[in-house]
């Protein structure tokens, strides 16, 4: 079995004037589950759309579980996807639904979609134009795990649930994930819902990688600092990913291997939420303004958090 | 996909059924009265030389309500084509669910081809049901009028409906795929094909092969009467430059005639029609007649069809085109 789910080199994709993504390169493992985040307009569905098939590449390349994506009918019954608003057809039953993923689907596995939405109280003969968001969310990550896929790719499947809804999906995600051993790349702009499902990271930001590695690794690897306002570069707490300097403070994600030891400096741990904050926040280069667009979603992250 | 194509496209399906079965259900009521009625101008028709001109214009009096079926039947195949054609892609990429079905174990081309291909069979044969119901129904009218090219009748018999309900189909599908708006899709659709449908009718028709001309006397009949020709341009031609004035039209002035012909009296009531005829002629008077010969009538349906049916080929491979390299 291959130990790669996605690889991208070099990865780039535009839109007429616009690069959606730029010059991303990746490597992702198998048997995680990989939260990708980034704010809105950052090319998080481009890359999934990319590591489907539905896009092209304008430079660069894109294999998923070593293959070229969306290629021929072996890979796409491989991976698993489930696109943004979570598309149905909407005067299908929940029946016809899984009827249509048995049709397409040659390793279609009837007991286990049947099971599933059984288990969930979700009536088989109903449309699916009249069911909750929630059970929307069930039907398609139902009819996307019913293909036994080896690569599972959800596009924002949180964004349109509510907090109930989003427990729920989360819930049937890991149990499966745990069943069946399927990888999984999950896109969000929360960082708060996918700190308890997931183990690796990737933030992009304005169609770039901003970091990504294994979460704990990342946690391991991070500190906030804070202490008296500095006004030139911080010396001895390693790699400055973020900074802000208020009138008295300034205060510091960090990069470090070792201990940070300038007694100068109050030393904390971080939580994964606070390192894609840093790496979402941080100035690109050393004088320019942070991305005003970036710092709203910040803020709105802020408060998701508190 | 046989399945998904017709879950999906059901309600389309049999919206066409039904209709073509209403269209059915007319033309059974309608066609034994008319049948009935012909008989008896045809049994007057087979005689040669017989002035079947009264029966003739009682029948068509009689059955001149029916016209009004004529723009009806005409928009059947672009209707097949708006309700099934556009809405095939546009439906799909608008609600996203092309995302789902492109992302399960099929190519996204078998994914269109199979579906394409499963509409235009279904169009094949609802379009084929239609031209041949029409045909045999109108069969006495056409009979009876003698003109199988014009608007109206060359287009609603034959196979010429078949190509142009795949003709609609193929380029609601295109469109569909390049706007990716069921109804924006809808209409641009309807004003596409009824476009094409005028050149092909008005300018390229005619001109399927080198039409023929054929003249005779004026006040006869033609020799070619009955052979079913499509009479393109009648005109009179007239060497002495008496008879018909500079804007066409025909003015038999008795004194010049007189003058030509010594054995026509000058006064109003100038003879008998054969002699004032005789006289045209000997004046060199006469018909000219552009016109396609009837027996070019499924050379040319033919042709008409090739046009058609290679524009939807045409459309379908742009719109397999964007599909697989355009849409996301």
């Amino acid at each position: 079995m291959n130990t790669t789910a996605l690889e991208a080199s070099s990865l780039s994709r535009r839109y007429g004037s616009t690069w959606a993504l730029q010059d991303c390169s990746l490597s992702l493992p198998t048997a995680r589950v990989i939260a990708l985040v980034g704010p809105n307009g950052a090319g998080k569905t481009t890359l999934l759309h990319l590591a489907t098939g539905l896009l092209q590449p304008t430079s660069g390349s894109i294999r998923v579980l070593g293959e070229v994506p969306g290629a021929d009918p072996g890979i796409l019954g491989r991976v698993g996807f489930v696109a943004q608003e979570m598309p149905l057809y909407r005067n299908f039953t929940v029946a016809e639904m899984l009827r249509f993923g048995a049709q397409l689907n040659p390793t279609w596995d009837q007991d286990l979609a049947v099971g599933r939405l059984e288990s969930l109280s979700i009536p088989l003969a109903q449309k699916v134009g009249t069911l909750s968001g929630g059970q929307r969310g069930q039907v398609s990550l139902a009819i996307a795990l019913a293909k036994r896929p080896e690569l599972l790719l959800l596009d924002e499947p949180l964004a349109s649930l509510d907090p109930l809804a989003r427990r729920d999906f989360l819930a049937a995600l890991m149990e499966s994930v745990a069943e069946h051993g399927v990888s999984v790349v999950l896109s969000s702009h929360l960082v708060s819902d996918l700190e308890r499902v997931c183990d690796h990271l990737v933030v992009l930001r304005n169609g770039r990688v901003a970091v990504a590695g294994d979460i704990a690794g990342l946690i391991r690897t991070h500190r906030l600092v804070s202490g008296p306002r500095h006004t030139g570069a911080l010396g001895g707490v390693g790699e400055v990913i973020d900074r802000t300097d208020t009138d008295r403070q300034t205060v510091a994600l960090v990069r470090t291997d070792g201990p940070i030891l300038d007694p100068a400096w109050v030393v904390r741990e971080v939580d994964l939420e606070e390192i894609v904050l840093g790496y979402l926040g941080a100035r690109e280069g050393s004088s320019a303004p942070a991305d005003p667009t970036l710092r709203a979603v910040r803020s709105a992250h802020s408060e998701v958090g508190s | 996909m046989i399945w998904l194509t017709w879950r999906q496209h059901r309600a389309q399906a049999l919206a066409t059924l039904i209709g073509i079965g209403a269209i059915g259900v007319l033309l059974l009521i309608t066609g034994p009265r008319i049948a009935s009625a012909f008989h008896e101008l045809h049994a007057c028709l087979v005689v040669p030389g017989q002035d079947c001109s009264l029966l003739r214009e009682s029948f068509d009096q009689r059955f001149n309500g029916l016209g009004f079926l004529v723009p009806v039947f005409i928009v059947v195949p672009l209707l097949m084509g708006v309700f099934l054609g556009a809405p095939l892609i546009a439906r799909e990429v608008e609600q996203g669910t092309h995302r789902l079905a492109w992302t399960q174990s099929v190519t996204r081309g078998r994914w269109a081809l199979t579906k394409i291909g499963l509409v235009s069979a279904f169009t094949v044969a609802a379009a084929g049901l239609f031209a041949w119901m029409v045909s045999k129904w109108s069969w006495p009218l056409v009979a009876a009028s003698d003109d199988r090219f014009g608007f109206g009748v060359f287009d609603l018999r034959g196979i010429t409906p078949i190509a142009y309900a795949m003709f609609a189909l193929a380029l609601g599908t295109a469109v569909g795929a390049l706007v990716r708006k069921t109804l924006p899709a809808m209409a641009i659709t309807l004003g596409g094909f009824v476009a094409v449908r005028a050149v092909v009718e008005l300018l390229l028709r005619p001109r399927y092969l080198p039409a023929q001309t054929i003249s005779y006397s004026f006040l006869q009949e033609s020799p070619r009467a009955g052979l079913g020709d499509w009479i393109l341009r009648s005109r009179v031609f007239d060497p002495t430059g008496h008879f018909v004035s500079s804007n066409g039209n025909i003015s038999v002035n008795p004194s010049v005639l007189a003058q030509a012909c010594p054995g026509i009296p000058s006064t109003p009531g100038f003879g008998g029609k054969d002699e004032v005829g005789r006289c045209l002629t000997r004046l060199g008077v006469k018909i000219v007649d552009t016109y396609q010969p009837g027996s070019r009538y499924w050379l040319f349906q033919g042709i008409e069809s090739a046009i058609f049916l290679l524009l939807a080929a045409g459309l379908v491979v742009l719109a397999m085109w964007l599909i697989r390299r355009r849409i996301s």
